[in-house]
């Protein structure tokens, strides 16, 4: 190779550049500048090929750097229109970086620089150096103490800076990814090599003729980590949410990566990442945001930065950008913070609608996002384990810590029985999906802050649930109206309660456990029950329920209390009724409602148990009995009690029309009001029907067989048998249709 | 937990006390024990007023608030005395622990705890052994209310200031950075700019917070700065403080620690404190001055942890609360409030990111760093060497301040924050009850 035969010509250079780094007292900056200006001009024949960077070079290689330590915000503004160029030169740019490594060895032959300009041929120089200094024993070191530093750590110095200016001009910087294999490959090995080199001379640090080039290295490496810290953040902030509803869509990071960046994303990236870009994000499952390659880059740079002694830097960006990256992926999914003061003042309906957002947010972060964030941070952190699970794990107690938060701020908002179930949502959310995250994935101490958080907030949503639970038990007491309910039809309390019954025993298993873990039986003496553990509590409350009803759980006891208050209000509220038969009706609705409920809730009935509901119905069957006796008990007197009928073997007839007299007048008056009663229950209005038929009519009929003959047929038969038989089952089947104008089919 | 312990004994001693008979002069007792607990406690955190003979120009570089001594005149003089240093060596006077330095983080968490054992003692006179029903009767029914309303806004101060604390965290690992580098020997170029980089993304990001939250007209004035200073190598310090056009947002990725949209520290401080009305006349005898007084002292303690500590939006911030000053109990808290409105209206003037003490240092030796770094030439004579010695030293120490600190008082507002949720439960506990006896009414 031509390159040796040029570094062999450089010899004479060693002493040169010693002797001029013992003098480097007057100013080393100006040396720097100086060999920076002589790099500038050596780089030349390479840019010349580089379309859109040669214009650029000859009059701003020294600006920006100037503007580069003053004012980065200036530059930062430039970025766009920069980008936007790169753009438009993107092909030549490509061929340029395709071409560099035979443009570099042609500009090393022609150039008649001073110093030997293959990077490679140095690096080698510098890696035996390197081992050659690791290797002696401390004592070889004292020794060498008389020995200068090589003149080739310098020239090495000098060629990797002329690098580094090259892909981190400030107003013009080289996308990492844009660098071909082989160029960010040698990249990072330089990195390695000036962190090992700078190490290595540190040890030496007391001896002032390293002095000079223990800066001159450790600036390199400064320089060098600033490209790499760069370009590892930009990588890192071109991630994409991954999409949980449908993978397939990709939604592109919408924030501030703007539309340069995308730009960028589609044109700028050299083919072979292109490629792997596009197939990961859509065929990869476990889609961490960052195609395969990315990764891959984004764990060389990180490698790079924690090897050479960067790592608070790395840290630092990498927590920046994934905690800003998680942040926008929760919102993504609806979930928005909120104060805890602005959810209380918040109303139900859109509570309603954010606790949805939070259920979907914390399972999705939970089962799906932590792990992947898990994953990336393992990808990206490679044989340092502790960095990423450091990192990680304060990365997701920052987003668990807000989720939380904002159930907590639920449990804490106003009481209300509607918001039961939701809270109930909330809870059983807290207490599945917690589980999930017990995978390994933190460390115990984060796992268990987040655990004691969490259940903290169940305790708390618990309480509230309870609470309103019980709440109910005084809204029924509460509701004391004294108007009865028209046609004593099933009365809007049963309704309401029965049916909050109903749907809370959906969440029959929840509710038992909350109520076997969270129930405070001795709520009187808070002060006592505010200083301990609710843990203990629980325990206490456990103890406590000794005195309950055998076999029953609490939650049982709950809901038998409730439905105990309901049937003493409703047993008030049927006293409101003068007419007993309507009470005994306004009882029979009521409680077919209950047990049709009851019956109709697998949940519900088993709750419950048979025998309750055995109970139920002989209760039931009493007032229907109650109610025949009422309303039917005269009328049916008047047919089947002969007395006075019969006098002397005759029939009395005056008595005998006084009797079908009676009948229907008793008959009209029933019909008339009792078909204004309300049965709504089909099954318990037939029933009725049959049953009131199966009385009356076989009683009618026995009672005109028997008497209907002593009626001169004709007129007077017209006048006192009003009813056939078939006539009473008509009209039987009109009661109870709360009908306020029975006469319609009357006239029939 | 130093305050676990003194409430268990004092609530044992006043649950056995109500147990036995209601009488109305040991309420009475209680309640003047309540007060004088409560002014000894914040007494306590009140700097020692005169110096004690401690022979402080004896030692040579006067030490800018290592030995608490010095920190009743650290306010006005030393304060302003760029790079003072510190000899960490805290306690190492005679005698008991003099209180921490006003404002440091240690202060801080002795404040917290002073809070949390006013607070268990207050629950215990306000709830133990007490009829509930006088919840519902004047004057409780309509100070309940207020004191679970401001229980709620201090919640969500707890949750801004966790935040705040956890900016503060960020910070100290961006001076770590700076401390690492310029610890290195000899201090070379690229120590220097490594140092520089961080602490210009320091700087920044404490004038951005600071700049931010002035601004309410901006939309971002919820977000934060969380950002390495880019590309540039921290040139941004030139900047800082100079040009206000120059808004890091550019170079910035800010990041939303908020608590929610358009939320103010300042504003909620604001509304904790505007129905606080000390009782008159025979209230002032009665429970009314309980909840006066422990209202006082959390709007107090949420106040003081805003104006110390990064907090969303903190433009306009009271400088004073309203505690007459005829009330015995109340001088100590009207003394420390007084020190620190002053602080605050000289942080308004100056453009800080808050008033906690090691921030405070922070940023003032952050900016003597920069300063050394633009005008660093290698090689640095010994004399410089030293200098920076020094900063670096004492820059060493506020870090090793904060990573000891930080962390506990993080925990401790969380410990706030569970205790405020917890005794609003019971409060709302004993209305529950009285809910049930009586006739339902909504009380």
């Amino acid at each position: 190779m031509s390159t040796v035969d040029t570094a062999e010509k450089e010899k004479p250079l060693p002493e040169n550049v010693s002797s001029f780094g013992s003098t480097a007292n007057d100013g080393n900056t100006d040396d720097a500048q100086g060999h920076q200006g002589g790099l500038d001009n050596q780089q030349n024949p390479t840019t010349k090929e580089n379309g859109s960077e040669k214009a650029e070079s000859p009059d701003q290689s020294h600006t920006p750097k100037e503007l580069g330590t003053d004012n980065p915000l200036d530059t930062e503004k430039e970025l766009p229109t920069a980008t936007g160029e790169i753009n438009e030169n993107e092909e030549e740019v490509e061929k340029a970086v395709e071409g560099d490594p035979t443009t570099e060895a042609a500009s090393e032959v022609e150039e008649p620089s001073p110093l030997p300009p293959d990077l490679g041929k140095v690096s080698e120089e510098i890696d035996q150096y390197i081992s050659s200094l690791s290797n002696s024993s401390l004592s070889s070191k004292n020794d060498d103490e008389n020995s200068n530093v090589p003149i080739f750590v310098e020239q090495f110095a000098v060629l990797f800076e002329a690098k580094i200016d090259d892909y981190d001009s400030s107003d013009n910087p080289v996308k990492w990814t844009r660098l071909t294999d082989e160029d960010s490959a040698s990249f990072l090995e330089a990195v390695n090599r000036v962190s090992k080199l700078l190490a290595l001379l540190s040890e030496f640090s007391s001896d002032y003729k390293y002095a000079y080039s223990i800066n001159r290295i450790g600036s390199v490496l400064q320089r060098a980590m600033t490209y790499v810290e760069e370009e590892f953040r930009s990588l890192l902030e071109e991630y994409k949410i991954p999409d949980h509803q449908d993978p397939e869509t990709v939604v592109n990071n919408p924030s501030s990566s703007s539309s340069s960046t995308n730009a960028q994303d589609g044109g700028e990236q050299p083919p072979h990442t292109n490629n792997n870009d596009n197939n990961n994000n859509n065929d990869n499952n476990d889609n961490l945001g960052y195609s395969e390659a990315i990764l891959s880059e984004l764990s060389r740079l990180a490698k790079a930065m924690l090897v050479g002694g960067y790592e608070t830097e790395c840290c630092q960006v990498y927590f920046i950008a994934r905690r800003n990256a998680l942040e926008e992926t929760i919102h993504k999914f609806g979930f928005e913070k909120f104060s805890i003061d602005d959810v209380q003042k918040m109303n139900w309906e859109s509570l309603e609608r954010e606790i949805e957002a939070w259920i979907r947010t914390f399972k999705q972060f939970a089962t799906v996002q932590f792990s992947r964030e898990r994953k990336l941070a393992d990808a990206i952190f490679v044989d340092h384990a502790a960095t990423s699970e450091a990192l990680f794990s304060t990365l997701l107690r920052g987003i668990v810590v807000q989720l939380l938060n904002f159930s907590e701020a639920v449990a804490m908002s106003k009481r209300a029985a509607e918001k039961l179930f939701k809270f109930l949502d909330i809870y059983e959310t807290l207490r599945d999906v917690l589980p999930k995250m017990d995978n390994g994935l933190l460390p115990p101490q984060t796992l268990d802050e987040i655990k004691s958080e969490a259940s903290l907030n169940r305790s708390r949503l618990a309480d509230a649930v309870i609470c309103i639970f019980c709440e109910l038990e005084n809204s029924i007491k509460a509701d004391a109206g004294k108007t009865p309910v028209p046609g004593g039809a099933v009365h809007p309390l049963t309704r309401y309660t029965m049916n909050y019954l109903k749907y809370a025993c959906e969440y029959k298993d929840t509710l038992e456990q909350v109520f076997r873990e969270h129930q405070k039986i001795e709520r009187a003496d808070s002060g006592a029950g505010s200083e301990f553990d609710y843990n203990t509590s629980q325990a206490d409350a456990d103890g406590n329920q000794s005195n309950q009803k055998a076999g029953q759980s609490p939650f049982q006891v709950q809901v038998t209390k409730v439905m105990d208050l309901l049937d003493a209000n409703l047993e008030a509220k049927s006293k409101l009724y003068r007419d007993l038969s309507l009470s005994s009706i306004f009882m029979m609705n009521n409680g077919r409602y209950i047990l049709q409920k009851i019956r109709g809730a697998g949940e519900m009935n088993s709750l419950m148990g048979d025998t309750w509901c055995r109970k139920r119905s002989s209760e039931l069957r009493q007032y229907h009995k109650n109610y025949q006796r009422e309303t039917w008990g005269k009328p049916l007197n008047c047919l089947m009690n002969h007395e006075g009928l019969n006098v002397n073997g005759k029939v009395a007839k005056p008595v005998l029309k006084e009797r079908f007299k009676s009948f229907n007048a008793m008959f009209d008056e029933i019909h008339k009001t009792q078909s204004t009663w309300v049965v709504s229950d089909e099954q318990l209005q037939s029933e009725l029907r049959v049953s009131i038929s199966n009385m009356v009519i076989p009683a009618y009929r026995a009672f005109m067989a028997r008497y209907g003959q002593y009626l001169t047929p004709g007129r007077q038969t017209e006048k006192y048998v009003k009813y056939q038989p078939e006539d009473i089952e008509t009209y039987v089947d009109e009661l109870f249709d709360g009908n306020a104008t029975p006469t319609g089919r009357k006239k029939l | 937990m130093p305050a676990t312990d003194n409430q268990g004994s004092f609530l044992n001693r006043i649950s056995i006390r109500r147990n036995q008979v209601a009488d109305p002069n040991l309420e009475l007792e209680d309640l003047e024990l309540f007060q004088k607990h409560v002014a000894d406690r914040l007494s306590d955190l009140l700097p020692v007023p005169t110096p004690t003979p401690c022979p402080a120009p004896a030692h040579a570089p006067a030490p800018v608030s290592s030995t608490p001594k010095n920190h009743a005149n650290n306010n006005d003089t030393n304060t302003d005395q760029p790079s003072s240093t510190s000899v960490d060596s805290p306690s190492a006077d005679h005698g008991p622990p003099p209180p921490p330095p006003m404002l440091s983080i240690s202060w801080f968490r002795k404040l917290l705890d002073v809070f949390l054992c006013c607070e268990a003692e207050f629950k215990a006179v306000l709830i133990m052994g007490r009829d509930p029903s006088q919840f519902c009767k004047p004057p409780l029914d309509k100070l309940i209310p207020d004191l679970l309303d401001r229980a709620i806004k201090a919640l969500d101060v707890c949750n801004a200031v966790t935040h705040g604390i956890e900016l503060l965290r960020h910070w100290q690992s961006l001076a770590q950075i700076a401390v690492t580098a310029l610890e290195q020997r000899p201090i070379g170029e690229g120590q220097v700019r490594r140092a520089k980089r961080a602490l210009s993304t320091l700087l920044t990001s404490m004038a951005f917070d600071d700049k931010e939250s002035n601004n309410s007209s901006s939309h971002k004035a919820t977000e934060r700065a969380w950002s390495f200073g880019r590309r540039g190598g921290g040139g941004a310090a030139a900047n800082y403080g100079h040009n206000p056009k120059d808004k890091p947002a550019g170079t910035f990725r800010s990041l939303s620690w908020s608590v929610a949209k358009s939320w103010s520290s300042a504003k909620q401080i604001q509304a904790m404190s505007s129905n606080l009305v000390p009782p008159r006349g025979a209230e002032a005898a009665g429970l009314a001055l309980p909840v006066y007084i422990m209202s006082a002292v959390l709007v107090f303690v949420m106040w003081s942890l805003v104006a110390a500590v990064p907090c969303q939006e903190r433009t306009g911030l009271a400088t004073h609360l309203p505690v007459p000053r005829q009330l015995v109990w109340a001088q100590p808290l009207i003394g420390l409030q007084e020190k620190i409105g002053e602080e605050w209206k000289k942080k308004e003037k100056k453009g800080t990111a808050g008033l906690l003490e090691e921030m405070q240092r922070m940023e003032k030796v952050a900016l003597s760093l920069v300063e050394f770094a633009d005008s660093f030439q290698f090689p640095l004579e010994d004399a410089k060497v030293e200098e920076v010695a020094v900063q670096v030293a004492e820059m060493a120490d506020i870090c090793l301040k904060m990573e000891e600190g930080l962390v506990p008082l993080q925990q401790q507002v969380r410990e706030v924050f569970h205790r405020i949720v917890r005794s609003r439960a019971e409060v709302l506990d004993v209305i529950d009850q009285v809910g049930k006896m009586s006739t339902p009414v909504p009380c």
